[in-house]
């Protein structure tokens, strides 16, 4: 279940943040958003470490905190979409297919 | 994707925007008006250049993004790529268009040989406005190019219509 949505501009100005929780939440939800664009800066820079997916667009898994999985996709003109998700069970192949149905 | 718009729309909006903002909002200042109008451009070109490299992977390095702008992004835009393009590998290309869609309709005036300098003038005129209307694309390939992570100045030059060349320059 996807628990939020973040739009960041290539500034890593937030354009859009929507959160899927009870209120609560929200801010650590934001949180976690904002340590992953670290990550996404991380592998956009390292080259040799992210191998063979250099030039994707869809990141795949950022990192795994104790509830949730984030996951990222970067475009061409440097605007980060991140997701936030609670479900364990699922695979990076159908995140990747459901990030570009969003962006249209 | 979605709505069409019909193209002889689109030129006679072209020259209807050049027109006004040369002869009525910046009627004595051609700076200005030159400006404005590609600062237009440069919001068209930021935005086209979001929607069109949308399913694509990304950009490794400049020359890719070029290459981007002389095929992908011309081809949506006028239905052709690129004819020509040159580098000095240091940061300058040059991208020539061997028809460019929005000059086809106009003149081409060549200067009399034993002219007086008043048809000179006219000449030189006349060359200006055609220039004028340069500054749009000039502004939707730096736009597009600034969406892209890449600074850069552009300049075109139309010293044989109908081609046009575009000159980038990139900014360190």
């Amino acid at each position: 279940m996807i628990v939020c949505v973040a739009v960041v501009g290539h500034q890593n100005n937030p354009l859009y943040i929507q959160s899927f929780t009870d209120a609560d939440d929200a801010l650590k939800l934001h949180h976690i958003v904002h340590c992953s664009l670290d990550v996404v800066d991380e592998r956009v820079n390292n080259p040799k470490k992210s191998g063979p997916t250099l030039n994707d667009t869809f990141l795949g898994l950022l990192y795994p905190t104790e509830n949730y999985k984030v996951y990222g996709y970067l475009t061409n003109t440097k605007v980060k979409f991140i997701l936030v998700t609670t479900d364990l069970d699922v695979r990076d192949a159908d995140v990747r297919n459901e990030v570009p149905c969003c962006i249209c | 994707m979605g709505r069409e718009v019909s193209e002889s729309c689109i030129d006679n909006l072209l020259t209807e925007m050049v027109s006004t903002y040369c002869n009525r909002f910046y009627a004595n200042k051609p700076e200005l008006a030159a400006r404005r109008i590609e600062a237009i451009g440069y919001q068209v070109g930021h935005q086209l250049s979001e929607r069109y490299t949308m399913e694509r992977p990304r950009f490794s390095d400049h020359l890719e993004a070029i290459k981007f702008i002389c095929k992908d992004f011309w081809f949506e835009l006028f239905k052709k790529q690129i004819d020509n393009l040159k580098t000095n590998h240091r940061g300058t290309f040059v991208l020539q268009d061997n028809r460019f869609r929005w000059l086809t309709n106009m003149s081409i005036e060549q200067p009399p040989e034993n002219g007086t300098s008043e048809e000179l003038s006219i000449v030189a005129d006349n060359k200006a406005l055609q220039s004028m209307h340069l500054y749009f694309p000039c502004g939707i390939i730096r736009g597009a190019l600034s969406n892209l992570g890449i600074p850069c100045a552009v300049s075109a030059d139309i010293s044989n219509l109908p081609a046009c060349s575009f000159v980038v320059r990139i900014k360190a």
